[in-house]
């Protein structure tokens, strides 16, 4: 019950009337940037660093609270409208959600993926509360072996299987380690890979990084291939018939608890984040539907989306578990929440609930505060979503590309910084085009120095022998559940290809 | 999926390309991380180590990718909203967009931020066929001003606000 003392400790500070406004802020602007076509969370907390520049911590940490899920969420809202796919944690929404709203069930959709989001992001909320602090005990006994178990783990997972092609996979996951090598070595203070240039000394800045692949590269790759002429926008028809029926919410409550469920632990150990969970949850639902719901899977099916969504969220707080826990990013925009707690000198992990415990607990406060909020603003805003789904497209990416530059120029206010940006952004041009995923690189350049830390003191402690590395029981469980979340991914790829045929069958027949 | 079946005709050498670029990244760390210095106090792996595993799995994957490619196993581009998949890649748009990036970097210092700005995103939307002109030209100096005030002004931020309006006090914090 300790922690429960502090979580509302936690409360007192996100409650006061000037940190709900930051809260509302954040998850005001984090929803508006979500909501733009081709821009996933990550991309969101990497644009939006900036604006958190001058705030105290607390704040900070209560604006990216809000940024985090409204990114989120934002997806979601774009993924049923647009006629077109969106960004990939949320395309499983769009199978359902977009036929849903041709069908003028946009409302509706748009409803149970609220609802749903809100439900689910509040229970693993409470779970990440009573969890985070127990795990954090248990990871202070933990050595360097295991969190060099833990890290493979990650990079692996991150690497090897969530993208489509295993080697492109690695390939971008090699570059972002070396890149996290350049500048000067921890343990020893060597310069590493610097060619004595006084810029890369310091070594290269995560958010040049991030900003440069996600925002930068994402642009130039739409840029190079834009749809031109309007912009075709679902319209969400309003009145009594189009909200959540009782008939709806029969159907819905069910998948959002077992999204819920499905999502967290996922989201929590260090195995694929969102994208896994959504689909696994859609897959379960398709299952589990029975007579003519069944059928109308694949024609907008409410199942579809409620499930979905609810995992969405719930393995977004997942994911925070091991982050503020271990300090160990599992998902893109994991690390760009890492990247945003360090800027202030917040140190994820083990000891952060002892050396930090009344931010942490402002931190958690403050998620259920945005969730709640993400709640009450969403659906009366639909209509300005829509506006910001209409933008046209040349102003749209003419601005991300502006506020990218503002971000990378902010860094250091040097316009050097702006040329790292472009170089990594041509960088992310080619890896989209080449289907190489941004990801890993991004998880492995925050990681990569991590990891070698802890290899190094690893090997020291057991004078170079490699096989101390399985010396600890922790470490080797560690490895041994590894390989079985190998085989289920293998198991689960051909589920999901089996899926996907089916799916494209369904549509042909229609 | 199926651009990547009518465009793999001429896609490979530029993919090969690309994927030479993880192996020579590799090739080049592999060379130079040997001149990494090794304070002699040191006893264990060191700081070479680590970059030469690095450095091998670029090597590694990269001709690996390679070796793919010229199987016929080509990558799966990657899909978005705004993307159409068949359209042929418009280079003249790539190459006018990382123009401006450039320009806006050697404008910061001389002209200030806003200014800086204000050419990235007129010549960004202008790259991309936004019409009429003068109405993104228009919302590119508000958009900059703007940003200039929020960031510079209220957040103190010190972004350059420029010769032009040096002497505005909100433009900076």
């Amino acid at each position: 019950m300790d922690s429960f003392m502090l979580l509302l400790e936690g409360f007192s500070t996100a409650l006061q009337p000037i940190y709900l406004l930051y809260a509302l802020g954040g998850v005001f602007v984090g929803t508006a940037v979500g909501v733009l076509p081709g821009i996933g969370p990550a991309m969101t907390v990497a644009l939006l660093m900036p604006i958190t520049y001058a705030l105290d911590p607390a704040a900070a940490l209560i604006v990216f609270a809000g940024i985090y899920y409204g990114g989120m969420y934002g997806g979601s809202t774009t993924s049923i409208l647009l006629n077109t796919p969106g960004e990939s944690s949320s395309i499983v929404t769009a199978l359902e959600g977009n036929k849903m709203a041709k069908a003028g069930r946009g409302a509706a959709a748009l409803a149970t993926a609220a609802i749903g989001s809100f439900i689910a992001g509040t229970i693993a909320t409470v779970l990440l509360s009573f969890l985070a602090p127990v795990i954090a005990e248990l990871a202070v006994g933990l050595g360097p072996v295991d969190y060099v178990a833990l890290m493979v783990v990650a990079f692996l997972t991150v690497g090897a299987l969530l993208g489509a092609s295993v080697l492109r996979g690695l390939a971008s996951l090699g570059l972002g380690l070396f890149i996290g090598l350049i500048g000067i070595d921890d343990s020893t203070a060597q310069q590493r890979f610097t060619f004595d240039n006084p810029t890369l000394v310091d070594g290269v800045d995560m958010v040049l990084v991030a900003v440069g692949l996600f925002a930068l590269g994402e642009a130039l790759y739409v840029a190079s291939k834009l749809r031109h002429g309007p912009v075709e926008v679902i319209p969400v028809s309003k009145g009594k018939n189009a909200w959540l029926s009782k008939e709806d919410w029969k159907r819905s409550w069910k998948p959002w608890l077992r999204g819920t469920f499905i999502g967290f632990p996922i989201g929590t150990v260090p195995a694929g984040g969102a994208d896994v969970s959504t689909f696994l949850s859609y897959a379960a639902e398709r299952k589990l539907a029975k007579g003519a719901n069944k059928a109308q899977f694949g024609k907008g099916a409410i199942e579809g989306v409620a499930g979905p969504e609810a995992a969405n969220n719930a393995a977004a707080a997942g994911v925070l578990v091991p982050l503020l826990t271990l300090g160990i990013p599992t998902t893109a925009t994991a690390a760009m929440m890492l990247t945003a707690f360090q800027r202030y000198q917040i140190q994820p992990g083990p000891l952060l609930f002892e050396n930090q415990g009344a931010l942490v607990w402002t931190l958690i406060a403050s998620l259920y505060v945005g969730n709640l909020m993400l709640l009450v603003l969403n659906l009366p805003l639909v209509g300005l979503w829509v506006k910001i789904l209409q933008i046209p497209r040349p102003y749209l990416y003419a601005g991300i590309l502006v506020f990218a530059a503002l971000g990378a120029f902010s860094v250091n206010f040097a316009a050097t910084d702006v040329g790292i940006l472009l170089v990594v952004g041509i960088l992310g041009y080619f890896m989209r085009r080449y289907g190489y995923p941004v990801a890993p690189m991004v998880v492995a350049m925050i990681l990569g120095p991590m990891f070698e830390v802890q290899l190094r003191r690893s090997l020291q402690l057991s004078q170079n022998d490699p096989t101390a590395l399985f010396s600890s029981p922790f470490a080797v469980v560690v490895y041994a559940a590894m390989a079985l979340i190998f085989v289920a991914s293998w198991w689960l790829r051909r589920r999901q290809a089996a899926l996907e045929a089916v799916t494209v069958k369904d549509e042909v027949s229609v | 999926m199926s651009a990547s079946a009518t465009t793999s005709a001429k896609r490979p050498i530029g993919e090969i390309l690309f994927a030479l670029v993880f192996v020579s990244v590799g090739a080049a760390g592999l060379l130079t991380a040997g001149s990494i210095p090794i304070p002699p106090s040191e006893t264990g792996i060191g700081p070479r180590a680590f970059p030469y595993i690095v450095c091998g799995l670029l090597v590694i994957v990269g001709t690996g990718i390679v070796v793919q490619v010229l199987r016929g196993k080509v990558g799966q581009a990657e899909e978005g909203e705004d993307l159409d998949v068949t359209a042929k890649t418009d280079w003249v748009a790539l190459a006018k967009l990382v123009g401006f990036v450039i320009l806006h970097i050697f404008l910061i210092e001389p002209a200030g931020w806003p200014v800086a700005a204000a050419v990235l995103f007129s010549g960004a939307a202008w790259s991309l066929e936004a019409k009429p002109l003068w109405r993104a030209i228009l919302i590119s100096v508000v958009l900059a001003l703007v940003l200039q005030y929020l960031f510079g002004g209220l957040l103190g931020i010190s972004l350059p606000p420029g010769p032009l309006l040096e002497g505005v006090p909100f433009f900076h914090g």
